[in-house]
Order: C-alpha cells, then sequence, then structure tokens
C-alpha cells in the first residue's frame, strides 16, 4: 500500500524510483508553488521596479491561498469520491450528472421547507447525500450486475443524471440565498472561509476509510489483484458497488460547497468536474490501473491543478491556455505513472 | 432458433419496428419529403458516428470527436477565406492529426483510449477558444456559399448532403472489408493479443483507426460550420453522446470485432426515429439526453462479449 502519509522518513535517503515517483507531485507543487512568484519577479525586474521574491507575490499571499482554497474545495469532494474507485482500477465518470442532480434536489428542498438552515430546510443536506449516495449505488448495480466497463456505465448514467437535472429545473437556476448556508464563503477562520475547513473534514474523514476500515483495505484489495481478491472470499461485486455509493456521497458534499460558493444551483453547476477531477487524481500519484495511491495524493493532485490555473490567472496567461495544459498533464501523469511492465496491452 | 444466432439481426429488427410504431402512431412520419429532412438532417452526426465505429471496432472508445468537431467548426470559419474550398482539406488533416495523438498516446504510452480521447479533446477545446478568440464566429455568406453552397442543392431529388454520407459510407465500408487494414481492424478487434502474436504492427493499426475517427470528426464539424454558417468551441456540444449511441445501437459492440460501418448507418437511423417520436410525443429537447443515456446502457448491456473481458470488468 503507497500512502504518503504513512511514509515518515525524508526524502534525503536513498533515491530510488519508486519513492522518486511516489514524491513527484509534491515536488511538482512545491516547484509550481515557488515558480510562478518567480514569473511575477521576473515582470517587475524588466518595468524596473523593486520586488522581493516571495514577499511582494501576488501569487504567494494568503489571499491568494484563500482563493485557491476557495476554487479547490468542491473539486476535492469531487475528486476523492472518485479516488475510491480509480483504487479498486475502475473509473467513475458520472461525477458531472450526479453534482447537477444533487445541487438541483438540495435546492429544491432547501428552498421547500423553509429556505433558512435555521429551520426543517436543514433536512435538505442530508437528502442530497441520500441522492449522491442513490445515484452511485444505481451506478456501482448497472456496472457490476450488466458488466458493462465502469468507465461507459458511468459517463452513460452522468449523461442521464444531466439530462435528469435539466428536466427538474426546467433550466432555470435556482437561488440560494440563505446567509447561514452561504456562511460557508462568506465567514472566514485564519482567512479562510469555511468551505475549506469542511473540506478538510471530509478529506479526514476520507483517509480514515481508506486506511482504518475493512472496505478501504478492500478497495486497495480489488485494485492490486480482483482474482487474487476474489479467490481468497472477498465480496467484489458488493465491494464494487459500496465504493461507487461512497463517492456518490463524496459527489454531493462537492454539490453542497459548490452551491454554496456561489449561490446558485442548475443543470451547469456540475461542468468540468469530471476532467478536473480525474486529472486531479492521475496527477496526484494514483495510477488509473489500481491498487497504488490515495486521498493524500489527491489533495496534492487537486492543489496542483488549481495553483496550475490560478497561476496562469495571475501571471497573465489567458483562461483557455489551462484546458489544454491540464489535457497534457493527465496524458504526462498517466503515462510517467504507468509500469510498462506489467502492462500487457491497453484498450 | 437461439439467441445468438438472431442477435445481429437486432439493429434492423429495431429500426423496422420503431418506424412501424411511430408511423402507427403519426402517418404524417411516412411522407416522403419530410423523411428525406429527417434524414438530410442527421448526416453530420452519421459522419461522426461512422468515424467512431473504427475507435470502437478496435475495441476503443473515442471521447474527443465532439471537442474536434467543435475545433474544426472554428478552424472552418476563419480559414475560409483564405482557402475556399481548400479549407475542407486542412479541417480533414487536423482531425486526422487529433486522432492520430490520441492513438499514439493510447498505443505508446500506454493511456486507456477513455482518458487519452478525453485529454485530447480538452486539448482540441483550447485550440478551439484560442482561435476563436472566445467567441461565435460567423463566415461570410458569399464565400460560404460559392465554397459549399454546393452542398446544399440536390441531383434528381438527392440532397448532396445525402449523397456525401453515402460516398463516406461506401469508403469506409470499402476500407473495413476490402483492404488488409480492415481485416487488420477485425483482428485487433476480436482479439489483440492473438493479432500480436501473429506478427500483426498492432500499434500501427490502432493508431490508424483513432486517426480515422478524427478526420471523419473532422469532416462532421466541417459539415456543422457550413450549415450553421459559423463556429463556436460549443457548436457540435451534445453529439458524443449521440454518436456512441449510434454505433452501439447499431451493433457494434464496446468489446469490438463484429459490427462495422453498415450497422452504424442502421444505428443512426435507429437514433434518427427515436428523436423524430420524441418530438412528435412532445418530449423536449432536454430530457431527450435522459432518455439516450438509457438507451445507450440498454444498448451495451445486450451487445457486449462479456466473454472477452476475462472475468473481470472493470
Amino acid at each position: 500500500m503507497t500512502d504518503i502519509s504513512a511514509q515518515t522518513e525524508p526524502l534525503g535517503g536513498l533515491l530510488t524510483r519508486d519513492r522518486i515517483v511516489k514524491w513527484a507531485p509534491v515536488l511538482v507543487l512545491v516547484a509550481l508553488v515557488l515558480l510562478f512568484p518567480f514569473f511575477e519577479f521576473l515582470e517587475d525586474l524588466l518595468e524596473g521596479k523593486d520586488h522581493f521574491y516571495l514577499l511582494d507575490s501576488r501569487f504567494f499571499s494568503i489571499r491568494n491561498a484563500a482563493r485557491i482554497g476557495i476554487a479547490a474545495a468542491p473539486a476535492l469532494m469531487v475528486a476523492v469520491g472518485v479516488t475510491f474507485i480509480i483504487i479498486m482500477g475502475s473509473i467513475d465518470l458520472s461525477m458531472e450528472g450526479t453534482i447537477s442532480v444533487c445541487a438541483v434536489l438540495f435546492a429544491f428542498a432547501f428552498l421547500g421547507w423553509g429556505g433558512t438552515l435555521a429551520s426543517w430546510a436543514w433536512l435538505a443536506i442530508p437528502t442530497a447525500l441520500l441522492v449522491g449516495a442513490l445515484l452511485g449505488f444505481v451506478n456501482g448495480l448497472i456496472h457490476v450486475r450488466l458488466k458493462i466497463p465502469s468507465f461507459m456505465a458511468s459517463l452513460a448514467m452522468g449523461f442521464v443524471g444531466t439530462g435528469f437535472a435539466l428536466v427538474l429545473t426546467g433550466g432555470d437556476r435556482l437561488r440560494v440565498e440563505d446567509e447561514l448556508f452561504r456562511s460557508l464563503l462568506t465567514v472566514r477562520w485564519l482567512n479562510f472561509p469555511i468551505m475549506c475547513y469542511v473540506a478538510l473534514a471530509f478529506l479526514l474523514l476520507a483517509w480514515f476509510i481508506q486506511s482504518h476500515t475493512a472496505l478501504g483495505r478492500n478497495f486497495y484489495a480489488v485494485g492490486g489483484g480482483e482474482q487474487l481478491a476474489q479467490s481468497s472470499g472477498l465480496n467484489v461485486a458488493r465491494v464494487r458497488v459500496m465504493g461507487f455509493t461512497l463517492a456518490g456521497i463524496f459527489f454531493a458534499v462537492g454539490a453542497l460547497l459548490a452551491v454554496g460558493r456561489i449561490g446558485i444551483a442548475e443543470t451547469a453547476t456540475g461542468n468540468n468536474f469530471m476532467f478536473v477531477s480525474i486529472t486531479a487524481v492521475v496527477v496526484g500519484g494514483t495510477a488509473l490501473w489500481g491498487g497504488i495511491g490515495g486521498v493524500w495524493n489527491t489533495l496534492v493532485g487537486v492543489l496542483i491543478v488549481n495553483v496550475i490555473n490560478n497561476g496562469m490567472v495571475v501571471i497573465g496567461l489567458p483562461s483557455y491556455v489551462q484546458d489544454g495544459v491540464l489535457g497534457t498533464l493527465v496524458i504526462l501523469a498517466v503515462a510517467l505513472s504507468t509500469n510498462r511492465k506489467s502492462v500487457t496491452f491497453v484498450k | 432458433m437461439n439467441l445468438e444466432r438472431i442477435k445481429p439481426h437486432f439493429p434492423w429488427l429495431t429500426l423496422l419496428a420503431l418506424v412501424c410504431v411511430v408511423g402507427a402512431a403519426n402517418p404524417a412520419f411516412f411522407d416522403p419529403l419530410g423523411l428525406l429532412s429527417l434524414v438530410t438532417d442527421v448526416v453530420p452526426l452519421f459522419i461522426m458516428a461512422l468515424g467512431m465505429t473504427f475507435a470502437i471496432y478496435i475495441g476503443g472508445i473515442d471521447l474527443s470527436a465532439q471537442q474536434v468537431a467543435n475545433m474544426v467548426t472554428v478552424v472552418a470559419t476563419v480559414y475560409l477565406s483564405q482557402f475556399g474550398i481548400g479549407v475542407a482539406v486542412i479541417c480533414i488533416l487536423a482531425g486526422f492529426v487529433f486522432g492520430a495523438v490520441s492513438g499514439y498516446v493510447t498505443t505508446r504510452l500506454y493511456v486507456p483510449s477513455f482518458v487519452s480521447t478525453l485529454a485530447m479533446g480538452f486539448v482540441a477545446l483550447s485550440a478551439a477558444k484560442y482561435l476563436s478568440g472566445q467567441r461565435a464566429l460567423s463566415m461570410d455568406v458569399t464565400e460560404r456559399n460559392t465554397s459549399f453552397g454546393w452542398m446544399f442543392d440536390s441531383t434528381v431529388g438527392v440532397p448532396h448532403q445525402l449523397a456525401i454520407a453515402a460516398a463516406l459510407l461506401a469508403f469506409a465500408w470499402f476500407l473495413q472489408t476490402r483492404t488488409s487494414f480492415g481485416r487488420a481492424l477485425k483482428a485487433v478487434g476480436s482479439g489483440e493479443l492473438a493479432a500480436v502474436a501473429s506478427g500483426l504492427n498492432v500499434d500501427r493499426v490502432k493508431i490508424l483507426a483513432f486517426a480515422i475517427s478524427g478526420a471523419f470528426a473532422g469532416i462532421a464539424g466541417l459539415l456543422f460550420s457550413v450549415k450553421l454558417s459559423g463556429g463556436d468551441a460549443n457548436l457540435a456540444n451534445g453529439f458524443l453522446l449521440l454518436a456512441i449511441v449510434a454505433v452501439l445501437v447499431g451493433g457494434t459492440p464496446l468489446t469490438g470485432g463484429v459490427g462495422g460501418v453498415l450497422n452504424t448507418a442502421i444505428g443512426t437511423l435507429i437514433v434518427m426515429v427515436i428523436r423524430a417520436a420524441m418530438v412528435y410525443l412532445e418530449i423536449s429537447a432536454t430530457q431527450q439526453q435522459m432518455v439516450f443515456g438509457v438507451v445507450l446502457i440498454v444498448a451495451i448491456a445486450l451487445t457486449i462479449d462479456r466473454s472477452k473481458l476475462s472475468g473481470v470488468v472493470k
């Protein structure tokens, strides 16, 4: 099991290939954090202004860190959800649909039951989580029972979800303006809004599930070698369905944070989450083949993706470059993390 | 009379049944002119699905088709005034190159095709946004009519768009059944390891299959932009799902090896009839995606060859 948290010795030891591969995501993150201020430094240098490298950086500031945190929190939840699936060697591409449905149903329930967290409307939050779990459960059943490869089963479910969200809203936007709920974004502790801490709490929960529960160990067992896991008595089908259900719950948390961030629930709430979360997971070092990686890798991956997005804006690169950069990054990350000796062929 | 024997006949039987049901409910469906315009409308989708068939036939998938088509609408619009009808060559080449890169990444860098094409799709999106300056562009009407106006004419009642579709289908069918490349595709789709063991250059076949998929997506994009007289990084959105559905309901399973381009022609017609039925039943465009998502799941479940998944479905 590779888990960054389990690795306590510093980098200084033996520089084996495994260790480099394992720590590469963290190194990339640190390099990026130092790189963007360097561009700012160069820019000011050329204009003849005084600039102390990190101190004067607009990128390397608490304000900007909070901005990255806000952008990253919902994506982190989605990426953590799909991490469990990827550890099993499957993939879940349904998140855009699931997030939209969860966000829209949450908003309907929340507005219908009182419109403020101080009333019974708080029940909309568990409702949304339940909806996420249900969608994930159905997704898992379709994958396992109908024996459809997970990328296609979940892609189709994603289309169904987005379509369903459209049917529910008829294309309208639902505004969630309750101050108590919006305090996810508006109230800050130590410069960071509450949603960052909520995301952190769920990350710890995910870490607990991953490393301190039988379910978490089973994810690794399935990903490490499904036939072996099966023949040693593990009910692989059940583990898979539970994995997809768990992922659905995390997608729902992501949906709630996304609604909290902009105060609007609509069909487009789920847009872009698929690619960003998959990118984050593989860039963080969780292998698409399963069995390797974990939620801490995903945290690093989400930060890398968001630091790149944010840093490119800060140094003035046009936003359209981001999609291409992320696309290239995914290919590089998957290609570099693949152990070619163990792969016979790729579809 | 077992299930496996009639399975290959499912697609056209489904089509026949659907046509009968829709026709019975709404006799106006059989109006020849109406039918002709329905079939003509579905041509760009058909071309995209035709390309997608090659990717699925070898057991892969091309999730970049929609973004490549999007990018090509922008390319066509931007370069139309400069190159006239020659812009078609650029569009097809652009699609071909994107597909080839996806194929290269899949085979040589060992990235599964659903990830590599997804990623290349975002690269294409970037290119489209860059070229278009993130605006919706429109073509100069006179330039469009001089270069591509002929597409909208018809000869003895056959719209030229349909003729293009038929020519491409004939070309794809020829590739698939009458060339050694076509036999190689079949070999790779039926059993990749066996194909490798028998000395076939599997990587080259696969790269070419993805490149063809990209080129057809490019042609589809060109047709879109000429039809709508413009280009935009989102113009072809919504067509990826329909293209995959068309291939799969046509009877080319996700596991590859059987089916082929004629199946996709039937599959596209099935999609067309379902769409027509939904319009008749007043199911709005927004709800159609849901319906097609479910159709997709059913189609995969019915066609997929589980013996090829070697017991493990990831």
